[in-house]
Formats: structure tokens, sequence, C-alpha cells
């Protein structure tokens, strides 16, 4: 019977000629041209003159504590909305209270009313004053095309559609509540399986976009030993930065000053100055500390220039803090998407094909989507693989990225796909995935620059405890709990960006770097300062770093997980600009050459290898270059491998996780304490994802109804009794000159999968819903 | 203690001057309302009013200022005695980032009435350190990196000496359960637990 | 938040009387009601989400009368001043080893912070997490606005009752304590301005009749002084069991207060409270009924269980909990029966 089938090999590398590229605006062409030539060609010129420090950089670099954990143990870390902004008036977001309408009147006399109130706007003030923007996804600064308070339409549940400004946020917040509407309502759709929502092909719409394919999967299928076809579901998820989302505008004649949490400060400048016409340099944007973003803080969102022009209107500051209910629908989340996988396997355990159909919902405004698939079909050893991801519009606020964004999901639907599989060939699930890695995977033929997932699975195995696992479900327990062992793979591409670095050298030996990008909680800071003082062979104490001001040269957004290599590159350029320019010899500290000097300088445009020519103009310009991951002619990814227990009360059922493992190899690690903490931080994030989250929807008024951090639950310190962290050392001569790789991201991805593997182990249910809750495991 | 995981950054002082972005920030100077405020009598009601004359001992100060009566301790504290250590991440006791000490106890700022509080004295983020000199907690927080963003910091070290000083940090069990009233979204629990176990043996000493 | 008028009470009758204060001429923003203020952990709360408008507090924090906040014993029981917090009671020793289930049901409910603020009186009082009743976005809520409707009867129930709920309303009763007082039989001691009286814990809550706005049986003005809880040899050998989806902070999925008496495997006296599935502080005289004076064992845990939950309303995404339900209770009780007392 096989005899007569294509071979499925050869059938794949026929395919795989006609297969396009596979990208959607604003993402740059992919560079043909051989990257890893030009990273070694960078790095051989870096390695001709460093620092004797830089010379003795192993992998994992030094522990070394928090740059900013003084200022923020002491309470002296100002975040935007610690500012003192005296005679400050404050702004109040007025909600739609429902999902889809029009408005035919504002009633605002019971709220003019209010002692202290000093202006409102109607649902359409904004008319005429704000210009369109662009959404992100299309090139754009936005996290929405849709202009607010432009018009009579709602096109999502508490929509800003009317804005108050009073002298005390008292007051605001009662004429807020005072306001409203007369609403013509109209019948709106949630989300999938409720009647009105539009679905369709991303391909058909999207001409940019092909689904990635390779060989002949339905073929395969057909002759597969096994088979595995399962459908996952993730729900909404919202970030939930600790930090609400708040801006202060204030003006200085032209000057508009935005002191605003933001994790992009040149995509927000360019934001406002498209929607309110004014001049780019007329702008400052000042976010020196961002309370925790996740994603939710690179674009621009509605109240940013509803807030500046208030300000300009009322001729004071206006100070707007979101409360943590509208931060649900007035910034953005993690859409809700299904998944169905295939896998087919032949009697060796190799695997033989990938399906994987995704569906995402969106909002009717925006196409937002992840489009996953891009990454999962380089994953494992597969010759054939088919795909496709359906676009579903529903009346909802526009998605944006959440912490891996793409791999949350996908790689979830993947690596439980591949449990189940594992289970079906009887091979152990570590064994299973070592069995089918790829060091070149079929899809374009490209090979990692490095991929040590084998390595991560065999270091984990042992630290956990792997061989302890009694493979039988269920056959495992302590008293009245029963305990499962799980695995999954973790992974995150390496993306690049570009930034622009200053740097400032004084004779007395301390130097100053600037560039604008962002600390979010990562460890930025340090990691600009550690790598400067390496490479320009000072004592790191010597080094002040300032980053998140739209008047520093500026830098990459904190998206993708890409700061850490795009600066570390960057400075480290600079660094060697400098010191050529001082005449420093190659193993000597700068310090020598400072003497007499009264202070050097050095700006130095960075890009990745193989960017597009106008990515430095894109970068000034508030755009944001990226590169690295599939693109070019290597796969450039970071790996881990996380092991979990869960225990599961016998008659209860609840679901803890006592201890988690995570192995992870990423590059070169430049601050191991910072690192780690991301890493730890991630792989919570993943038990979250797991156990916890999930925003609620109604859907017979597409409202959410867990809007809040009582009921929209993240894990608390008592649910994470013991977290393992390895960090492998990893030496990639190839991902780009210093070898870093993007960890802020990785730590969650698997983690959703591990523990679904842990809960089948341990009661023999496979719960493809998440999150997995008790009254998913009640019934037998 | 890991003496490598102190931080070099520490020694750097002013030396640049906040260098040449900080040179152009906007400058703020804030001036203190200076109304007398109206001792809370019993059996004489308050009426509202956007500025009533209110007053706070915080960190061993008595401030003086006049607020909207609807006013919570955390923006009292925030907006009118501008001290914004302490953080608003809900506004509705459900994360714990506003937590100060009222009368030695860890309470939640943002479910407090100002005008409540009365002269009970309030202990803020700021009132910990003993000028340059951390206390043990916050130098714990730091040597095992218990925060990233540091947004929820503030609260969970006020929250973390409260469990110290209440006798509630006997066993890491018992640390992580009685610390939970803070959310972490950075997720750095492990981090403060270890912290909370390095600095309840200083704290005793102290 | 609406404007109010704060006044703070120099004793309890001081507050009752100033609960009668009518509000100015001018501020007729709020909806008229004076009302207490004690930790303010609800209140506070509500009133940020335009829920609750008072027009006027009174705040109880400012007596000065120590027995409000004293924590005594005595041969007849428990007595807890309505003031005292909930993490002194807690932490109190006598209460930890005389009454476990209400160290238990306290420790385990909210945070350290919130229980350092709650008053025991407020605690019991503490209103519904229904995000219906919670949101005034949504029209339909027959707790804030009577006759509207019930939005959670199909909507987003997962958090909701099954038992002592209507066709009109089931939000649930979302207090840890008050489950375990009522299961105790546990009584208030009120003053209000008809004077002083006491309401047993059974009768101070309304199910969610067909008037759930109406959640006590407490007279406008009235103020809970005192929590008594007789005394019973029960009461050792007790536990609160609660089921949640994380491990702490966090409103019960289901929980289960129960106390035994117990000789060589017989039961004798029992008290079952079942908390995160009723519409008010629920005791399950069913399940004891089926327990009392019955030699003890996992069957008949089972039938108890069974009883407590034969009158259950399903709903859409609560369904879960009818089982959950009788799970924790099983659970509770074999914890307890494994006590030793």
């Amino acid at each position: 019977m096989a005899s007569k089938k294509k071979d499925p090999v050869k059938a794949a590398q026929a395919k795989q000629a006609d297969q396009g590229e596979n990208t959607i605006p604003p993402k740059p062409k992919p560079p043909e041209n051989d990257t890893a030539s030009m990273i070694r060609a960078s790095q051989e010129r870096l390695e001709a003159n460093r620092a004797p420090e830089a010379k003795k950089i192993g992998s994992i670099g030094p522990e070394i504590a928090r740059y900013d954990a003084r200022e923020k143990v002491m309470g002296q870390a100002q975040y935007a909305g610690d500012i003192p902004a005296p005679g400050a008036a404050y702004g109040y977001a007025v909600s739609s209270p429902v999902a889809k309408g029009m408005i035919r009147a504002t009633n605002t006399q019971a709220a003019e009313a209010v002692p202290g109130v000093i202006r409102i706007y109607k649902h359409d003030a904004m008319k005429g004053r704000l210009k369109p923007v662009k959404f992100f996804n299309q090139g754009g600064p936005a996290s929405t095309d849709m202009l607010v308070m432009s018009g009579p339409e709602i096109v999502h549940d508490n929509q800003i559609i009317g804005y108050v400004v009073a002298e005390s946020y008292e007051a605001a917040r009662e004429a807020a509540n005072l306001v409203t509407f007369d609403i013509d309502e109209a019948k709106s759709s949630a989300t999938f399986g409720d009647e009105g929502v539009t679905t369709y092909a991303l391909a058909e719409k999207n001409k940019d976009w092909k689904d990635p394919v390779v060989g002949d999967a339905e073929a395969a299928f057909a002759q597969a030993e096994q088979k595995v076809e399962a459908e996952y579901f993730m729900p909404t998820q919202h970030h939930n930065p600790m930090e609400l989302f708040s801006t202060t505008c204030h003006w200085e004649d032209e000057r508009l000053i935005i002191h605003e949490p933001s994790a992009g400060v040149s995509v927000l400048k360019a934001g406002v100055s498209t929607q309110l016409g004014l001049k780019p340099e007329n702008i400052d944007i000042i976010s020196p500390y961002v309370g925790g973003s996740f994603g939710a803080k690179v674009t621009m969102t509605p109240r940013t220039s509803i807030t500046a022009l208030a300000a300009r209107d009322v001729g004071r500051p206006v100070k707007c803090v979101l409360t943590r209910q509208q931060g649900f629908t007035q910034s953005t989340h993690r859409a809700e998407t299904r998944h169905k996988v295939r896998l087919a396997c032949d009697a060796a355990g190799k695997l033989t094909a990938y399906g994987h159909e995704a569906w995402e919902v969106t909002s009717r405004t925006d196409a937002y989507t992840v489009n996953g698939t891009e990454n999962t079909i380089h994953m494992y050893a597969w010759p054939n693989a088919t795909t496709k991801i359906n676009v579903v519009e529903a009346d909802r606020n526009t998605p944006g990225f959440m912490r891996s964004p793409p791999e949350t999901p996908y790689i979830f639907a993947l690596e439980c796909a591949m449990d189940e599989m594992a289970e079906k060939m009887k091979i152990d699930p570590v064994e299973f995935r070592k069995l089918n890695d790829a060091q070149t995977t079929a899809y374009k033929n490209k090979a990692y620059t490095s991929r040590s997932l084998n390595q991560c699975l065999d270091k984990g195995a042992e630290a956990f405890g792997w061989s302890k696992r009694d493979p039988k479900v269920g056959s495992m327990r302590d008293g009245d709990w029963l305990i499962g062992y799980g695995v999954a793979m973790a992974t995150y591409p390496t993306a690049l960006s570009a930034a622009a670095v200053r740097i400032k050298v004084m004779a007395d030996g301390n130097a100053l770097v600037q560039v604008s990008a962002h600390d979010i909680g990562t460890g930025a800071y340090g990691v600009a300062a550690i790598v400067a003082a390496q490479e320009l062979g000072l004592p790191i104490e010597n080094v002040k770093v300032e980053l998140g001001d739209s008047r520093l040269p500026p830098g990459p957004i904190a998206g993708g997980s890409n700061t850490t290599a795009t600066i570390s590159n960057a400075i480290a350029e600079t660094c060697n600009r400098l010191r050529l320019k001082l005449g420093v010899k190659d193993g000597q500290s700068i310090l020598p050459a400072l003497k007499g000097l009264g202070a050097a300088e050095e700006q130095y445009n960075w890009a990745f290898e193989g960017a597009p020519p106008n990515a430095i103009e894109t970068l000034y310009k508030g755009g944001a270059p990226f590169g690295g991951a599939a693109y070019g002619d290597k796969l450039r990814f970071a790996f881990g491998a996380e092991f979990v227990e869960v225990r599961i009360n016998e008659r209860t059922r609840e679901i803890r996780v006592p201890r988690i493992t995570g192995v992870f190899a990423a590059g070169r690690i430049i601050n191991a304490n910072t690192a780690r903490s991301q890493l730890l931080g991630g792989m919570i994030w993943g038990i979250g994802s797991a156990l916890h989250e999930a925003t609620e929807i109604d859907s017979r008024a597409a409202k959410y109804t867990n809007s809040n951090i009582a009921e929209y639950l993240v894990p608390v310190n008592a649910d994470i009794p013991n977290v393992e962290i390895i960090m492998l050392p990893e030496e990639d001569r190839e991902t780009n000159a210093l070898g870093v790789k993007g960890i802020g991201e990785l730590g969650n991805v698997g983690t959703a999968a591990a523990i679904f593997s842990a809960v089948y182990h341990a009661t023999g249910k496979r719960v493809r819903d998440l999150p997995i809750r008790i009254e998913s495991l009640l019934t037998a | 203690m890991n003496d490598s995981t102190r931080s070099p950054f520490f020694t750097r002082r002013n030396f640049l001057s906040r260098g040449a972005a900080a040179a152009a920030a906007p400058v703020f100077a804030e001036a203190l309302v200076g109304a007398a405020p109206a001792q809370a009598q019993a059996s004489s009601a308050i009426p509202p009013g956007p500025a009533i004359p209110m007053s706070l001992v915080v960190n061993g100060q008595k401030r003086n200022f006049a607020a909207d009566i609807r006013t919570s301790l955390l923006d009292a504290v925030r907006e009118k005695v501008r001290l914004t250590g302490s953080k608003k991440g809900c506004d509705h006791g459900q994360c714990g980032a506003c937590t100060m000490h009222v009368d030695g106890k860890r309470v939640l700022s943002c479910l407090t009435l100002a005008i409540s509080v009365g002269d009970k004295p309030v202990t803020t983020i700021e009132g910990l350190a003993k000028g340059d000199e951390l206390h043990p907690m916050q130098q714990a927080f730091v040597d095992h990196d218990a925060l990233q963003c540091g947004y929820c910091t503030p609260g969970q070290i006020m929250s973390a000496v409260a469990c110290v000083n209440e006798g509630h940090a006997k066993s890491d069990s018992e640390i992580r359960e009685y610390m939970s009233g803070n959310i972490c979204r950075c997720a750095a629990y492990p981090n403060i637990v270890a912290a909370v176990n390095q600095a309840k043996s200083q704290m005793k000493r102290s | 938040m609406r404007p109010f008028s704060y006044q703070p009470a120099s004793s309890p009758s001081d507050a009752v009387k100033a609960t009668s204060m009518k509000p100015g001429a001018s501020d007729k923003r709020g909806d008229g009601n004076t009302v207490f203020l004690a930790g303010g952990t609800t209140l506070i709360d509500l009133m940020k989400l335009d829920v609750s408008r008072p027009t006027g507090l009174v705040d109880v924090n400012t007596i000065a009368d120590k027995a409000l906040s004293e924590i005594s014993f005595s041969k007849d029981g428990l007595r807890i001043g309505a003031l005292a917090k909930m993490s002194a009671v807690a932490d109190d020793a006598t209460v930890k080893r005389e009454y476990p289930m209400i160290s238990q049901s306290l420790e385990k409910a909210a945070s350290a912070q919130l229980r350092n603020m709650a008053s025991m009186g407020g605690n019991l009082l503490q209103r519904t997490r229904c995000s219906y009743f919670r949101d005034v976005a949504w029209k339909q809520c027959n707790k804030r606005e009577p006759g509207s409707g019930c939005a959670a009867l199909d909507g987003q129930n997962r958090l909701h009752a099954i038992l002592a709920v209507s066709d009109d309303c089931i939000a649930s009763y979302p207090g840890d304590f008050g489950t375990a007082f009522v299961a105790l039989d546990g009584s208030v001691e009120v003053e209000g301005p008809k004077g002083k009286r006491t309401i047993k814990s059974s009768e101070l809550h309304l199910a969610s009749g067909s008037s759930p706005s109406v959640e006590t049986t407490l007279q406008p003005g009235e103020f809970i002084t005192a929590l008594v809880v007789p005394a019973g040899n029960w009461a050792r050998r007790s536990a609160y069991l609660k089921i949640r989806d994380r491990e702490s902070y966090e409103f019960a999925a289901a929980s289960a207060a129960v106390a035994l008496e117990m000789q060589s495997g017989k039961l004798g006296e029992v008290r079952v409270g079942l908390g995160g599935v009723a519409g008010k502080p629920w005791r399950s005289m069913e399940a004891e009924a089926v327990l009392r004076g019955q030699s003890f064992n996992e069957d008949l845990a089972q039938k108890a269980a069974e009883a407590a939950f034969a009158d259950a309303k399903l709903h859409k995404h609560n369904a879960f909990k009818k089982e959950l339900g009788q799970r924790t209770l099983v659970r509770a009780l074999m914890d307890v029966a494994a006590m030793e007392a």
C-alpha cells in the first residue's frame, strides 16, 4: 500500500519550490542574502579590538543585581503616574455600556452639575481633531484603526465614548458615571460560535499571506502508522500589568510632553504626531520606568491623544488613569484561539506530517492575527505539513500582542498533540521529542544557527527526576493526592531590531549610555550597563544608562524579546567605534586613552545584519524594523524544556503545581541574575495560563464579566512553591554578533502543554480547553 | 547573602546630572496646601465637599492638606502628600500594591478613606530606610532580585515587613500564604519568599 | 463614588442616632441613606463601582468602647465584639484551639491586609461578587434594581449559587466565616433605633427569594455590636475546608464547615455549613439529619452530601458545583472524623 504512495520526503522537496514567502506587512521583506556570513564578519570586526573584560565573557554572564533595584525598593522610581503635575486636572474616560450601536445623544446635564467639573467631551467631540492613524499590523503605530470619539458608532464594549476633565479624580469619576447616552443598540456577536461573526481564511483577504505548507501532508496522513487529531482552545487573556494604564499630558507652548508608561516611546511619538498633526520634534514621551507591559504598552491606544487635546483645551496638565476594568477594553489582549492539530507518525516514531488549522478572533475594525504557523512549521523533523489560519471577526476591541503572542497558543496546541502522539506510540514524551529533533527543517530547508532542545530535555529530565515517572496513567500518588509528571518544549524566535546608541565617556572614567529602549522589568538598564562596561573596559559602577525617553536616540520597542539582543549588539558596535576613534589598542581598557580628554562621544545607528536599507530611517520615524527569527537563510530560535509535577486532590480535584523545572539554552546571557527572573516569571505565567487565566465573555452582550484582578485569576505567591531554572551555556555565532537570544517570552511557552501532559498522567483526562479547572476533572 | 548580587550600580551618584535628557525634563514644583484640618469630632458630621481640610501623620510627619471628602488614603498620600512610592494597581483591594502600615498594621490604602485615618501613624515605603541605609527587607529584595518591573514592590515590601512582625514568616509555606495578598504579575514570588527569609533574621537582630 | 457626609461616632447609640441624619438640600446625588463605615472593604469597593451610593457615612471605628472589639470566652461560648478585626480573631489562640473552624474560615478569607481591616460584623454582611451586580452597565439585576431581572441566570454563572437561590437571583454569598458562624448556630447582638435585640445567624440573612435586594433582616439603623457563638462539644472537632482554583486569595468555589461530636465512631451532634454554593450562609439541616447519631463511615458521608445538595438548582456554568460541593463535604467530614479531639 505504502509503495503506491509518493515518497513523502521527495514530495516535500518537490512542493517546497512552489512555496512563496509568508509575511505580512510591516515586516520587511526577508533578506535573501547570507546573513550568517554578515554576522560572522561583524563578530570578527568586534573581536579585533576589545577590552580585556569582553574577551573573557562566557555564554552565561555574571550575576549582577538589578540596575534600578535600589530606586524601586525605596519607592523612589517615578513611574509615569508618579510624576508631579501641579495644577493638573484629572481626566476620566467615559465607557460605552454596550458593545455595538449608534449613539443618538450624550446627556451631560447631571454630570455638568458635579462641583469641580471643568469640561465634558461628548461622544463625537474629537471629530476632525483626531487624524486617522494606521493599525500597528498595517505598519502604523496604533492599537486600532478606530478613531475614538469621532462619530456615533460603538464597535466594542467599554469603548471610550466620552471624557470628563475635573478638578479632582473623585469629581471626574462621579461625573463620568452620571453621563448617559441614548443609544440605538444593535445585536452584537462576541466570539466563536456566536451568530453574526464573520469567518474567513487569512490568505483570502491578506494577499501578502500564504499559509506555510510543505510536501504532501494529506498523502502522509493517509499512510500513517499512527495519527493524532485533536482540537485545542485557548481563551481570551489579559496582560494585567500591575501598573494601571495612565497618561499625563502637559503643554509648553507648542511642545507636548507626555508621561505615559510606554514600551515603545518612538512608536507613541509617531502616533501622537500623526493623530494630532504635530511636528514630531515638538512631542516628548517620557517613560523611564514601566510597571510591566507584556505587550500591552507598545502601541498607541486611544486615551493618549484625547488627554493631550484636553490638556490643551483646559490650559493645564491633565492626568488620566484608566481603571483596572477599563484597561480590559481600552488596551489590548490575547485573543481566544482554536486549533485543530494533526500529527502523523511512522512505525519507528518518526513524524511524517503535521497539520494545523487555527481560528483567531479579532475585532471588526482590525485584522489582528498572530500567525503562529510561521514558527511551528519549523519545530520538528516532519517532511510534510499543511497549515491554515482563519480569522473570526467579532464585536470586540482589537487584540494585540501578549507575551509570546504566536507561541503561547500555537506551541501549546502543537506540544499537547506531541504528548498525545507519544502516548499513542508508547514512547516516552522526552524521547519522542528527541527522536523528532530537527537541526534543519523541511519547510524552505533552513538550518538552525543553534538548537539545543535535546540537551535541555536531557538536563531537565535529570534535574527533575523524570526517571521516577511511572508512565502508567494514575499510578503515582501521595495520600489523597494524585501526582502527574509532564513535559513540553519551550521555544522563542530571536528577533532583532535597530537602535541608535549614544555613548559618552568622561576623563574620570565614567560613561553614559543613551538609547530609547525600555526596561519594563526585564533588566534592560543593567544589560546596557554591563555590555558597555565590558566592551569599554570600565568598572560596571561607572556606567550610567538612560532609557525610555523619546528625547534619547531611538531604540527598539520592548516587544518580541528583541531588546537585549538589539541593544547589546548596538552598544558593542558603538563601543568599538569609540575605541577605534580614541586609538585604544586591542586587549586594553579605554581608561588610559581618556586621560587628558574632556569627554568623548560616539553615536551609532545599528540595524541587524540583512536589515532593509531603510531600517534606520524607519527607526527614526517611529517604526519598528524587525528581523532575525526565520528571516534570511537561517533559523534563529532559543529553546528550552519544562518539566512539571501536578498534584490533584483525589476528591475535590483542585490542581496544584508543587514544582516545575525549566532548562533553557538561549545563547549568551548578559546578566544571569535578571535573566533568571525573566525565565522564572515566564514559567509562572505559563502556570497561570494553564490553570487560572481566562477572560470570561457574556456572549449576549459581548461584555467581559471578570474584568478585575479578583476574578481574572493570576497566580499568587501560594501557588508557586518551587521553581528550578537551569541556563545551559550555548554559543551561537550566527544568530547575531554577540550571540544573544531573547528570553523574555521563552519561559511561558510550553508550560501549559507540560501541565496538560501532567494532568493526563495523573488522571487520564485530556483537557484540551484552557484553563484546566476543577470542573474539567470532576467527571470520569 | 551572596555578595555578587549586591548591586554595583549603587555606587553611581549623580555624576552626569541625569544627562542631556534629564536637563530638558519639565520641572514641576509642588506646594502643599496649608489649610488647618478640621478635627473630626464625634457627632458632628462633615458635609461633602471638594476641599475638606484634612491631616495625616505620614512617616512621622504631620501633613495638612485639603481634599475631596471621598479621597482614599492612597490618593491622599500620592496626590496631596506627594509620596508616590505607594502604588495604585486596582483601586479595589484586589492586588496589594497600595499596602501601607496604619497604626503598625498592614492595610490597603485604596479602600481606606483618608478622612477616617485621623492621627493614626501611617508608614509608607518611603518611611522604611534610614537615610541611605536600606531596611533589611529592602536590601533582601535587592539581593534576591525579588522584583522585576518594580510596581508592586513597595506594597510587597510593606506587606513583607508586616508579615515578619506579625510572626507569620515561620516557614516558606506560611510566607507564601501570608504574602498572597500582594500580586506580582512579573511573578517574582520565589525570590520574594527568599527575601523574606533573609530579612526576618536581620529584623530580629535590629 | 457619590459624595457623602462623614460622621465619626462616639458610641453605638450615637452611631445609631446618626444614621437618621438627613442629607442636606444641596446633596441629592446619593441615595439618601446613611450607612455605617467599619472596615470599609466591601462598602468603599462598591461605592467606587457606583453600586452603593450612600449619602452619609457613620464611622464606627471612632467608638472608644473596647468591648466592641474584644474576644472573650465563657462557659456559654465565644463572644466577639463586632469591630474586632478578622485577623485578630483568626490569630486568637483560644479560638484556634476551641473553634478551629472559625479560625480557619477567617485565615482562608481574603488577604492579610484585608483581614486587618475588615471587622467581624462587616465580614458577616459581605456582599456578593456576582459580576452582574457589581457592574452597573448591566441593566438586569434584581439585587441592585428590584424588578429589573437577573442577568446571571443565562449569563456567566460559574461562581454563582445552587442552593438558597430563586428565579430572581442566583448570586452567591461569598463569605467564609459566615458559613462557619451559621453552622455553629451563632447569633448577633444588635443595637437599633428601637433598642437592643438578638438575631440568630440562621435568621440574619435572607435567601434569594422574590426580593433579592433585601439581604438581611437588619432594620434601618441597626448596628451589630457583638457576635456570639454558643459552646458545644462539637466545636473543638471542627474544620473549614475551602476549595478554589488558586491556593489563596480567592473566593470559594465550594467550602464546607464541619463540626462533629463523636465517640467510638458514633456521631452525636453534627454541624454542617456550606459556602460558595448558596445564596446565603447555609447550614445544611439535611446533611446533619443524615449524620446525627449514626456510625460514621464514608458511605454515610456520601449520603449526607447527597442530601445536602438534593435541592440544588443548576445553571449552565455552575452545574459542577453540585458534584464539587458534595465532594467537598465528604472530604471535610472524613478529615474532621479523623481528627483527634
